[in-house]
């Protein structure tokens, strides 16, 4: 979907990103300080940076003043406001402390990729078709009649496809921190996607965690 | 405080200014009066003795004094005749002859007394002040009085006008004094100002503010003292200052050392539970999890190390300086063959009391960073030797040495020279700490010198 820079000197954190938003069908390239981060923007154009701002060399708030625009977010240990404060006025798109949790992450990187890209908007999976910016659902050219929730779920599991989510993420997720009603609720929505698009083996039950959308890699 | 000074001696002194002029006023007063009244005595003395020879010469010849009398006292009127003296007789209290004034004498007569003394009083009539001295003549004549008055109303009207003029002065000098006391007061309150102000500066956090020091006073001695305490408040803050700041830095660098491991553990395990993996996936996650967890025990460790350091004495024994160098140089020797270097290890000394174990660390630890230091085929010279009556050992490298603003906080815990805590070319950042730890434990002290491009040499110097 994006092409992302990753600029993180820690190698198990780097790859731990790397691989994460591997599973979403982001392409990825690691580099380890920002003196490569530089040269790297020259030769090729990406759609997001993830920038440490801790790096040998070139720090990551000279890496994102000498990039020209490419929408950022810092990943860093630093968690001062002032920090926070200077990422922000550089031009950050947005700014998250370590440890960070994987959904956070992927969701934050949805948000700006959907902010930034100016390529047309839509998911393709087999014969499924999601366009994003008009809220349809195509089963083999055939539209999809979803009620609003079932949309939103489905959007949440595209989002965040290979990656198990549990029904009270889902819960939070779709229907909101204020919904009172029980995980039940989930299941039922979920064995209706599966019936409308034919999803039966794409959406898997985890067991003893929650459901995950197998997507193409 | 100098309104009150200003008001109590403007009080005092006006009091006693007054209190002068009036003391002065009325000894002149008094004086003025006194050479009145003299005058007048002699003049009644003299007239009074010329008068009785005149009657002895006048009863000499057989006359009868009464009936001349007016004769007698005739030339005297004239003698005192100016305008300011008066003459009187009397006879048995009766008046037989007066010169001018009579109404003034007549009405203030008092009967002197008997005894041949004279009397002397000061009338006041009419505005005027007169002095009026009366005596009997001496016997045989003592039925005869003689009144001499004087009129002094000039010498009084001028010691009055000498009074109002020392009066007016007096009040035109206390109001000039008044303006000088008030410039005077200002003067001294001023530095008094300035301290409060400057203290009130000092209290809302300008250190650095000073009063000027100048002259040789007590304001000048107390200006210093004050200067003194400033100054001292000034290094204290900036000490405190350092101190938080290094405790910051410190719980800073802990929270990194911390947290990039926690981040990777918490991510890849999550990535595992979540994630569909091959099992070369899921084994690089495992391998990644073990490698931070083994990196947060290597901190906890050291941190654990350092602690117990701090608080436990230690057991010196007896080493032999030849195994401890055998032992190190055998930990260390697949990394020193990895990068080509040469080491010589020299020993002047036969033992060096200490922890065997604790040693062992701390030599680890700085032949380790020399070995960092250096590029392949570099050189590393472990000596222990004796100079002065202290044992040292020493570790020499000809690597890439440091800056003097490195050198200064690399035994610092966490203190990493790389800014981004890098792990590539170290740990962290605790193994310099704990060498000066073990060194202090073991009442030695390390110390380091350092040329950039030229080589480091670590020192620990014993003292036991």
């Amino acid at each position: 979907m994006a092409f992302i820079l990753i600029v993180e000197d820690e190698e198990a954190i780097n790859e731990l990103v790397k691989r994460n938003l591997q599973l979403v069908g982001h392409r990825c390239h690691s580099v380890f300080d920002g003196k490569t981060a530089l040269s790297q923007m020259k030769h090729q154009s990406y759609d997001l940076m993830i920038l440490d701002i801790m790096l040998p060399g070139i720090d990551g708030f000279e890496v994102i003043k000498q990039a020209n625009e490419i929408p950022t977010i810092f990943l860093t240990a630093k968690n001062s406001l002032p920090d926070r404060v200077k990422g922000f006025s550089l031009g950050a798109d947005d700014y998250l402390t370590k440890p960070f949790e994987m959904l956070e992450l992927l969701a934050r990187v949805e948000a700006v990729l959907r902010r930034t890209m100016k390529t047309a908007n839509y998911f393709e999976s087999g014969n499924v078709k999601i366009d994003f910016s008009s809220r349809q659902v195509f089963h083999s050219g055939q539209l999809v009649e979803c009620t609003p929730k079932e949309y939103e779920l489905l959007e949440v599991l595209v989002n965040n496809r290979n990656i198990a989510l549990s029904r009270e993420r889902l819960l939070e997720l779709v229907w909101g921190y204020d919904f009172e009603g029980d995980t039940r609720t989930v299941d039922v929505h979920i064995q209706k996607l599966r019936k409308k698009l034919g999803w039966e083996e794409r959406i898997k039950t985890v067991y003893k965690l929650g459901y995950r959308l197998e997507a193409g890699r | 405080m100098k309104q009150r000074t200003f008001l109590t001696t403007l009080a005092l002194f006006l009091f006693f200014f007054n209190l002068g002029i009036f003391i002065v006023s009325v000894a002149m007063f008094k004086d003025t009066l006194n050479r009145g009244e003299e005058r007048s005595l002699s003049q009644h003395y003299f007239i009074a003795s010329a008068l009785i020879k005149d009657m002895q010469a006048v009863e000499g010849r057989g006359g009868d004094i009464d009936g001349s009398l007016n004769a007698l006292l005739q030339p005297y009127g004239y003698l005192s005749g100016d305008n300011d003296a008066g003459l009187a007789f009397y006879k048995n209290n009766q008046m037989v002859f007066s010169g001018k004034s009579n109404a003034v004498i007549q009405s203030n007569f008092i009967e002197p007394p008997d005894n041949g003394s004279r009397l002397a009083t000061i009338r006041k009539v009419d505005e005027k002040t007169y002095i009026i001295v009366s005596g009997k003549l001496p016997a045989p004549y003592n039925s005869y009085t003689l009144v001499y008055l004087y009129d002094t109303t000039e010498a009084v009207n001028s010691w009055s006008r000498l009074k109002n003029i020392l009066f007016f002065a007096g009040f035109v000098l206390s109001v000039l004094f008044a303006f000088g006391l008030l410039f005077v007061l200002n003067r001294i309150f001023d530095p008094l100002k300035q301290i409060s102000r400057t203290s009130k500066d000092i209290a809302n956090g300008a250190y650095d503010t000073r009063l000027p020091v100048s002259g040789n006073d007590e304001l000048t001695e107390m200006s210093k003292s004050f200067n003194h305490m400033a100054e001292e408040i000034q290094r204290q803050m900036t000490e405190l200052k350092n101190a938080a700041d290094k405790k910051q830095q410190f719980v800073d660098n802990f929270a990194h050392e911390l947290r990039t491991p926690l981040t990777a553990i918490y991510g890849y395990a999550e990535y595992m539970q979540k994630a569909v993996l091959s099992e070369d996936d899921r084994l690089s996650a495992l391998n990644y999890i073990m490698a931070e967890s083994r990196r947060l025990q290597t901190v906890a460790f050291q941190l654990l190390e350092m602690a117990n350091l701090q608080n436990n004495r230690i057991n010196l024994e007896e080493l032999k300086v030849s195994s401890l160098f055998e032992t190190v140089h055998q930990t260390l020797n697949s990394k020193l063959v990895e990068k080509d270097i040469l080491i010589e290890f020299s020993s002047e000394i036969e033992t060096i009391s200490g922890d065997f174990c604790l040693m062992e660390s701390m030599l680890i630890n700085l032949i380790d960073n020399a070995i960092k230091a250096c590029d392949k085929g570099g050189h590393i010279y472990v000596r222990a030797y004796k100079d002065a009556e202290s044992k040292s050992i020493c570790v020499q490298d000809d690597g890439k040495g440091m800056s003097p603003e490195v050198l200064a906080l690399i035994t610092e815990p966490f203190y990493r020279e790389e800014k981004s805590r890098n792990r590539k070319d170290g740990g962290a950042g605790l193994g310099l700490a704990l060498c000066k730890q073990i060194a202090t434990s073991h009442d030695g002290e390390l110390s380091f010198s350092s040329c950039p491009n030229e080589g480091t040499t670590a020192k620990i110097t014993f003292t036991t």
